[in-house]
């Protein structure tokens, strides 16, 4: 049996037809494998608790696969300065949780922080690209942030410090999270050699180069490994 | 109240009081030594309860040191000292506070601004943490804390920030007395809050209690038992605050009670039984002797005489010997000298009758030998000792009348006229006025005065019939003739004792007694053969024979 380690990649190559005389974009696809649990995830009793006021039972909560959930926070995004088209996204405070933990958007973004719950929330990032506190306010209350420096920021809550959520900045566009089964696309990458990076909250980033042909993109396989020395490490195959 | 009675009692009473005296005395000691036993229990407890408390509530303190550090906590806090109105505020707070609760299995939590108000809290309400309603609720610093119906134990540390204070932190723990061995009540300004008395129901407590003062020991009643209640006052429980442990004293010694009433009842029934008959006995021993003592006196009070003592036993008691001792002397000397007082007596009236017979030598001893003559008779008919003695001396007087009786008629050798008849028969009648006036001479009277009355009436002064007349008199007037008819008179010689006794049958039922003439016989009878038969002098030639007895008033 391969140790956690062996991820193929598969360049699954997309033929487009593009323009005389232009490159054509290819999407970049490939699948991140994950055998092992990394994190543990914290179950949260829903805010209407807390107006009701019954007990809060922590020991049940909902089922979910734990791989498949540890892939669907892996981020995949291209480095390299590109131009980039800002979008706004929003990140909630529900059930005394961001939703969801792990947001990817392109530099230059803005990111809103409603308060879902019927208690105060605070938002504060002590992160090297964006430093902010948005304060304490209460339910239906919303703030927004501008991120422009590409990187990681992760968001805490002052009232509950179980809350927390990375915002991956991205340089360029081209940022996605691979999906419960671990695929992930990146749409329309013009031809080039990128590397290629994948992030995971708790193993870190993982590096790989590929190569995108005019009517091909190289198959990227990575492995979100922790070896034995626990020392997080990308093993390309090819 | 009789002798016996006072006796008994007087022995007895003091006894019984010293009993039950004593019997009281041992009851309140050990009623004491009980309460004493109860209070050191209860001290006992308390100091134990006092030491578990201190100890908790040490650990409780470290506790919420660290917590009142806690990062979140204070922005919390500060959250909602800046939005204090705020029910967000308010309900982000109790969400912290409940999962902190969660976590560390705390009861009651809650915050409270630098001034002491409480700004939000969380309790447990059976499985749910419930937040409180903070608007009622005065928390303490230390102590009780009461939240509807519950108590809670409460502990609390500041939370600053920096160098200021920006709240407190107080931690609850729902107040038992799971401590106590005995039980126990929490009261709040006399109400009661919490009570384990076991089937006594909170009001009636808080009404037994009312009686006492706070903080101080005292007893109260409930459903008939009595309970020691010693407040505890090595805690502090905040103001208003008194915790109770209580001990009833009946179940304590009711098992000691219960013995003593049977040991009391026992001995108390044994010594009672011991005394009553311990004083019957010594009362009676007292008492007898002395009873005889009364009885006897009472005897010679009711005769006249003054018998002495002459128990078969002696008197155990000295006092009592000396008494009958003394009273034997007393009777004997007041014996000795009424015996002289009566020989003297008869000696005066032998006298007088010797007097009156020394008048006339042929009366000399007349009176003398009636006396004695009348004496056999009256001694032969078993007359008692007071009649003997009323027969001898009132024989001795019968003829004291003559003396107002001139010689001349007396002693006049012929015969009498009428008139000198008619006076000689008023002796008896001058007799009897002579004795009358002089006192002590009343039971003679009879014989002076009726000893010439006959038996069919024709006697004199007043014809008396039979009985009529006293038989003493009829004794003496039997005896009178036969001497009168046996002695000699200076007109005739005396006849001979069977000449007389013949005259005396003869004139039995008319002149004489006929019980008393066949007596005399015998008498005579008797008395001549002791003699020999020269009793009277006796001679054929001077016998008379008499159509009575004594004819001649002269004789007699």
């Amino acid at each position: 049996m391969p140790r956690a380690i062996s991820v193929i990649v598969n360049g699954c190559l997309l033929l487009g037809v593009v323009s005389a005389g232009a490159l054509r974009a290819t999407d970049i696809e490939g699948t991140v494998v994950i055998k092992r649990k990394l994190t543990k995830p914290r179950v949260t009793a829903p805010a209407s608790a807390y107006e009701r006021g019954v007990a809060v039972d922590l020991a049940s909560g909902p089922v979910l696969d734990p791989l498949s959930f540890e892939r669907s926070r892996v981020v995949v995004y291209l480095d390299g300065q590109f131009p980039s088209i800002p979008t706004t996204a929003v990140l909630e405070q529900k059930n005394r949780q961001f939703v969801t933990d792990t947001l990817v958007v392109p530099a230059g973004s803005t990111v809103s922080f409603p308060n879902r719950d019927p208690i105060f929330h605070n938002v504060f990032s002590l992160s090297k690209p964006k430093t902010f506190d948005l304060g304490n306010y209460p339910k239906d209350h919303t703030r927004t942030v501008d991120f422009d420096k590409p990187g990681i920021v992760f968001v805490n809550c002052h009232l509950h410090p179980n809350m927390s959520a990375a915002i991956v900045v991205s340089p360029n566009q081209w940022a996605t999270k691979a999906d419960g089964a671990g695929h992930f696309t990146l749409l329309d990458v013009p031809p080039g050699s990128y590397t290629i990076v994948a992030w995971h909250r708790t193993a870190g980033f993982f590096r790989h180069t590929v190569k995108v042909g005019k009517d091909h993109a190289g198959a990227v396989e990575f492995i979100i490994p922790l070896d034995e020395s626990g020392d997080p490490k990308v093993l390309a195959r090819r | 109240m009789r002798f016996a009675t006072r006796t008994f009692l007087w022995s007895f009473v003091p006894f019984v009081l010293l009993l039950l005296g004593s019997f009281w005395a041992i009851q309140k000691l050990v009623e004491h030594t009980v309460r004493d036993g109860l209070r050191s229990s209860l001290r006992q407890t308390h100091v134990s309860v006092a030491r578990v408390h201190a100890h908790s509530e040490l650990q409780n303190s470290r506790f919420l040191k660290i917590l009142g550090e806690n990062a979140t906590l204070k922005a919390g806090l500060q959250l909602l000292l800046a939005a204090p109105k705020s029910s967000d505020a308010q309900r982000t707070v109790e969400d912290q506070l409940r999962e902190i609760c969660e976590k560390l299995g705390f009861d009651f939590l809650l915050v409270s601004n630098p001034d002491g108000a409480a700004l939000a809290g969380v309790m447990r309400v059976g499985e749910q943490l419930v937040g409180m309603d903070i608007a009622r609720i005065q928390p303490p610093q230390q102590g009780f804390a009461t939240v509807g119906e519950r108590s809670y134990q409460v502990v609390s540390t500041p939370i600053d920030q920096g160098d200021a204070n920006i709240g407190t932190l107080s931690v609850g723990e729902p107040f038992d007395f799971s401590e106590f061995t005995t039980p126990a009540v929490l009261t709040h300004h006399g109400k009661v809050l919490k009570s384990s008395i076991p089937g006594i129901p909170a009001e009636d407590v808080e009404a037994a209690l009312k009686a006492c003062r706070d903080r101080s020991e005292c007893e109260v009643r409930l459903r008939g038992e009595t309970y020691i209640s010693l407040p505890m006052d090595s805690i502090s429980f905040g103001q208003g605050y008194v915790l109770r442990s209580l001990q009833s004293i009946d179940a304590a010694g009711g098992p000691v009670q219960g013995i003593l009433a049977n040991v009391f009842g026992i001995a108390g029934f044994g010594a009672l039984l011991a005394t009553a008959i311990i004083s019957v006995l010594s009362s009676q021993s007292i008492v007898r002797p002395i009873n005889g003592v009364v009885a006897h006196l009472r005897e010679s009070e009711g005769t006249g005489l003054l018998p002495e003592f002459h128990d078969r036993k002696p008197a155990s008691i000295q006092e009592i010997r000396d008494l009958t001792e003394s009273f034997n002397r007393a009777a004997s000397a007041i014996r000795e000298g009424r015996e002289s007082l009566h020989r003297a007596y008869v000696e005066f009236v032998g006298s007088l009758a010797s007097a009156l017979d020394a008048r006339d030598r042929y009366t000399a001893g007349h009176s003398r030998r009636v006396s004695e003559l009348s004496c056999a008779i009256a001694r032969a008919m078993n007359l008692g000792a007071t009649d003997l003695d009323i027969v001898k001396i009132g024989a001795l007087l019968h003829d004291i009348g003559k003396i107002g009786i001139a010689d001349s008629v007396l002693q006049k050798p012929g015969k009498l006229t009428n008139e000198e008849f008619a006076l000689i028969q008023q002796h008896p009648t001058i007799g009897r006025r002579i004795l009358e006036g002089v006192n002590g001479f009343q039971d003679y009277l009879s014989i002076v005065e009726l000893h010439h009355e006959d038996w069919n009436g024709s006697g004199y002064p007043w014809g008396l019939r039979g009985d009529a007349t006293p038989l003493p008199a009829r004794i003496v007037h039997v005896a009178d003739a036969y001497d009168a008819m046996t002695s000699d008179r200076p007109y005739r010689r005396g006849m001979s004792g069977e000449q007389a006794i013949r005259v005396l049958q003869q004139n039995t039922g008319t002149q004489f007694d006929p019980a008393i003439v066949p007596v005399l016989t015998r008498v005579v009878d008797l008395s001549q053969e002791l003699s020999g038969g020269a009793a009277a002098p006796t001679g054929p030639s001077r016998v008379h024979v008499l159509p009575r007895a004594v004819n001649d008033p002269r004789d007699v």
